[in-house]
């Protein structure tokens, strides 16, 4: 038998879903949807700010994270075959209720701070969670850890330069960056979710190495000096669960707008597939 | 705002060589845009500088007296 080293705990190596047992498996599942919805969102509002940023080159990289977003999106619904999922289904055969994307991308970013609070507080939240499954029991989703969040240093690096730069210009500008965050960040703080029967099905299968909790904890260490800078700190209390579905990571019955999920499955130009 | 000139290679060793320019209000946002904008081919480094960073040493169209 092999000697296991002693301090760090063996991870088990599961290369298909159907390596984990019922509970474990439906609750990855929804966590790679969540995830995948997430990004899929993120990148159309990124996409939508390619005209419109203030500068050029702040427009090509709204592109370039457009691009990197979907790509992770694609990549997570196609994992999600391994569980038993039709792709196309997914991409292009859901109503707006069944998605399960971050509550804070339902509505579309009223101007270039509210991007700019996307990009530095919304993006980061999805990447810390990541970074909880860089060392999954699951092969196939820890296996595109590593490449996924090497691109997602460059969104963080141009989230946090334009916080600043907004925190650091006149009032308006700053003002504008506090009141974003503020309305932000209550949603981000519950996206982690709650403790409880579920979170402890996933760190026991070794699925993520840590709980909500943690992973609150770790984010808000992350985005609390660019909070600082604006003057907005996180509230004491933990989010309000009272209505928070764990399966969707997200509160109350409210959905993305369907016309935007209809524009996101390209709906009006399907007709012109005709292979 | 100041513009900053991108340089890169293609492989270690390999002479830098200038490959285009950003415009941004400082150099954490010269890189981000940099790195966006340039990113399209496989770069081995890139950097990013300002242009009023730069001295010219000296240039054909003028006299090598006025020049140096």
């Amino acid at each position: 038998m092999a000697e296991l080293q002693s301090g760090a705990p063996a991870v088990a190596e599961i290369e298909s879903a159907q390596g984990f047992a019922d509970g474990e498996r439906a609750a990855l599942r929804d966590l790679i949807l969540v995830l995948a919805d997430s990004k899929r969102l993120l990148g159309m509002r990124y996409a939508d700010w390619t005209l419109g940023a203030p500068e050029l080159e702040a427009g090509i990289a709204c592109a370039s994270m457009a691009q990197d977003e979907w790509g992770h999106a694609r990549q997570l619904y196609a994992l999600l075959r391994d569980f038993g999922d039709d792709t196309e289904q997914l991409e292009h055969g859901r109503e707006a209720d069944a998605y399960r994307s971050l509550s804070l991308l339902d509505e579309a970013p009223a101007s270039w701070p509210e991007v700019v609070v996307l990009n530095a507080l919304a993006d980061t939240a999805l990447t810390v969670q990541f970074e909880a499954l860089t060392s999954s029991s699951y092969l196939p989703l820890r296996q595109r850890c590593e490449k996924l969040l090497d691109e997602e240093r460059f969104h963080l690096a141009h989230g946090a330069a334009w916080f600043r730069r907004l925190a650091g210009a006149n009032a308006r500008a700053r003002e504008a960056a506090r009141d974003a965050t503020d309305r932000a960040l209550p949603a981000i703080l519950q996206w982690f979710g709650p403790e409880g029967a579920r979170a402890r099905i996933m760190t026991d299968a070794g699925i993520v190495d840590e709980t909500p909790g943690e992973m609150r904890c770790r984010y808000v260490g992350r985005v609390g000096p660019l909070l600082e800078l604006v003057g907005v700190s996180v509230p004491a209390d933990a989010p309000d669960f009272a209505d928070f579905r764990e399966e969707f990571r997200r509160a109350g019955v409210a959905t993305p707008d369907p016309a935007v999920i209809a524009r996101l499955r390209g709906d009006r130009n399907r007709v012109f597939l005709m292979d | 705002m100041t513009v900053y000139e991108v340089f890169a290679r293609k492989t270690r060793g390999e002479a830098l060589r200038h490959i285009g320019s950003v415009n941004a209000p400082d150099a954490a946002l010269a890189r981000v845009y940099a790195f966006s904008t340039y990113d399209e081919e496989r770069w081995f480094d890139m950097w990013v500088t300002p242009r009023d960073a730069l001295t010219e040493v000296f240039n054909v169209d003028r006299p090598v007296q006025e020049s140096l």
